[in-house]
């Protein structure tokens, strides 16, 4: 019984990771952008929700209808002010690499210098609750936490599979020439793909505020993490990204029960240094030609 | 009548040379075209610059008279200009069908699609027999043929065809001249840039010869090939595929 408790536990955390990298992975599919400014802008989502809980008691869940509108904004209005300008760049990778990661450094010393760097957290009543079903234990915060995960993944699912947009945003992922031939606007596409990966950035900020204290520099944890999750599921799909997500939380809680919660974050970076020796496309990459 | 008037378009990528030194040319409504010249010429760029990709540095690309310089490629798409890049540009994991429906991504009318598709599978009826299969797996004839075959989709006026024969055994390459033919009772205005010269304007009515990034000739096609200066001024290298190896 006690594996099943690890296991369900696992699942719980991974699906709200697996919401956070396929937002990330997305991003990737569509731009060929890795956004190291992803758990930063999270970062920022979890601060408003902060704000939002201090001042108007607003709970952290109903501020998801705040976090995830404005962080869809943000992005849509950063890609288009940021990234068309290096699209015809020959070093765009590293350009894109160099561009993301000095927007986390500024994004962090705005939140540092705005909140310092003490750590927050966000306590509303189910945060130090938990629900038992037969014998399995279980936070309430990470059960709410998961169901919206999943709930935002069917989403995203949904609109990639039946909208003319995620058909859009497939056929760019696909083959980004091929794309602009059948008459995709991929800059539109590519605004909207910033934004959808942002505003998924937004949710998981604001469910993270109540499930794990925070400060501005928690960010490059949460990337690192990120990074290992979008590795191993392949860079850009999002399959991959949930199931390596899935995979990895598990694995980490299994971890966490065997060796000490010490030794948890090596789970992920071990993997990453493996999957890179054995399998660098990752589970479900294609091939990448340099 | 006048359909696309290229006129004096000086283009290039990036921060790079030009390659179009200052075209002229002008593609008519009903009339059949193929793009020839040595390797370097300009000729895949010029394409491009009137699909939209490239935006001229100078010069005017009107379409029906009106200035397209600064048309991004899904606006060229849907005034009725089609291009067909050389390396098939297909959907590697989506099906021959899909791949088809994306071609036709600009038609909201769900009946019209419907009737398109049926119209393609028509044309090539060797894409019907596949239209399950991803189109990844597809031979290179067969992806250059769903290619072809997701730019009927729209119906284009014009379609821009880069080198349709690059890569194929030569029996293929016959079949996709012989499929380009039939657009043009479809009412498709055909521009064509080949490699191989020969194949290519005998192909179409009218010949461009291009060379260093500007129009060195123009006349009808066969005018072309009968003319034996211009065969070793400037496509004696096509001419002799074996020789050169290419």
């Amino acid at each position: 019984m006690q594996w099943v408790q690890v296991l369900v536990l696992g699942l719980l955390l991974g699906s709200v990771y697996a919401m956070m990298a396929s937002g990330l992975t997305l991003l990737f599919g569509v731009m060929k952008v890795v956004n190291l400014a992803h758990a930063a802008f999270l970062l920022v989502a979890s601060y408003v929700t902060y704000v939002l809980f201090e001042n108007l008691a607003l709970d952290p869940m109903v501020s998801l209808l705040v976090t995830m509108p404005l962080m869809f904004g943000l992005g849509v209005v950063l890609y288009l002010l940021l990234f068309p300008r290096l699209e015809d760049s020959p070093r765009y990778v590293e350009m894109t690499v160099l561009l993301t990661f000095g927007l986390a450094l500024i994004v962090e010393g705005m939140l540092t210098f705005t909140f310092t760097g003490i750590f927050r957290s966000v306590r509303p009543e189910y945060a130090s609750s938990a629900v038992r079903f037969g014998g399995l234990f279980m936070p309430t915060s990470q059960l709410y936490a998961s169901v919206i995960s999943f709930a935002l993944l069917i989403g995203l699912w949904l609109v990639l599979r039946f909208s003319k947009t995620g058909t859009a945003i497939r056929a760019t992922m696909q083959n980004r020439s091929a794309a602009q031939i059948v008459g995709v606007n991929v800059r539109r596409v590519s605004a909207l793909a910033f934004g959808i990966g942002m505003a998924l950035a937004g949710a998981a900020g604001s469910l993270l505020s109540f499930m794990f204290p925070f400060f501005p520099a928690r960010h490059w944890q949460w990337i690192a993490l990120l990074l290992a999750l979008i590795v191993l599921g392949g860079m850009g799909s999002i399959k991959g990204a949930v199931i390596g997500a899935l995979l990895l939380a598990v694995a980490s809680s299994f971890v966490t029960v065997l060796a000490g919660p010490t030794w948890s974050p090596i789970t992920f970076y071990l993997t990453l240094f493996l999957i890179l020796l054995i399998r660098p496309q990752g589970l479900f990459g294609a091939k990448v030609r340099l | 009548m006048a359909l696309l008037e290229i006129d004096n378009v000086v283009a290039g990528y990036g921060g790079g040379p030009d390659i179009l030194t200052g075209v002229s040319v002008t593609i008519n409504e009903g009339t059949s075209y193929c793009i020839v010249g040595p390797n370097g010429a300009g000729k895949s760029t010029l394409l491009r610059a009137i699909a939209g990709f490239l935006s001229p540095r100078s010069g005017e690309v009107r379409l029906d008279g009106a200035i397209m310089n600064s048309a991004r490629p899904d606006q060229m798409l849907a005034a009725g200009v089609c291009f067909v890049p050389q390396d098939a540009s297909l959907f590697p994991t989506m099906t021959v069908r899909e791949n088809l429906v994306m071609g036709g991504y600009l038609i909201n009318d769900r009946s019209l699609l419907r009737e398109r598709l049926h119209t393609v599978f028509e044309t090539f009826p060797a894409l019907a027999d596949r239209k399950s299969q991803n189109a990844g797996t597809l031979s290179g004839g067969e992806q250059q043929m769903v290619t072809l075959g997701r730019a009927l989709m729209i119906e284009p006026r014009v379609v821009m065809i880069d080198e349709p024969s690059l890569g194929l055994a030569p029996m293929i390459a016959d079949l996709i001249f012989e499929k380009i033919q039939g657009f043009k009772d479809l009412g498709i205005t055909v521009v064509l840039v080949e490699q191989n010269a020969v194949k290519g304007l005998k192909a179409v009515e009218w010949g461009f010869v291009l060379d260093l990034g500007s129009l060195e000739f123009e006349g009808p096609a066969d005018g072309i090939l009968a003319d034996h200066r211009i065969r070793e001024l400037y496509l004696g290298k096509q001419l002799a595929p074996r020789e050169s190896g290419s």
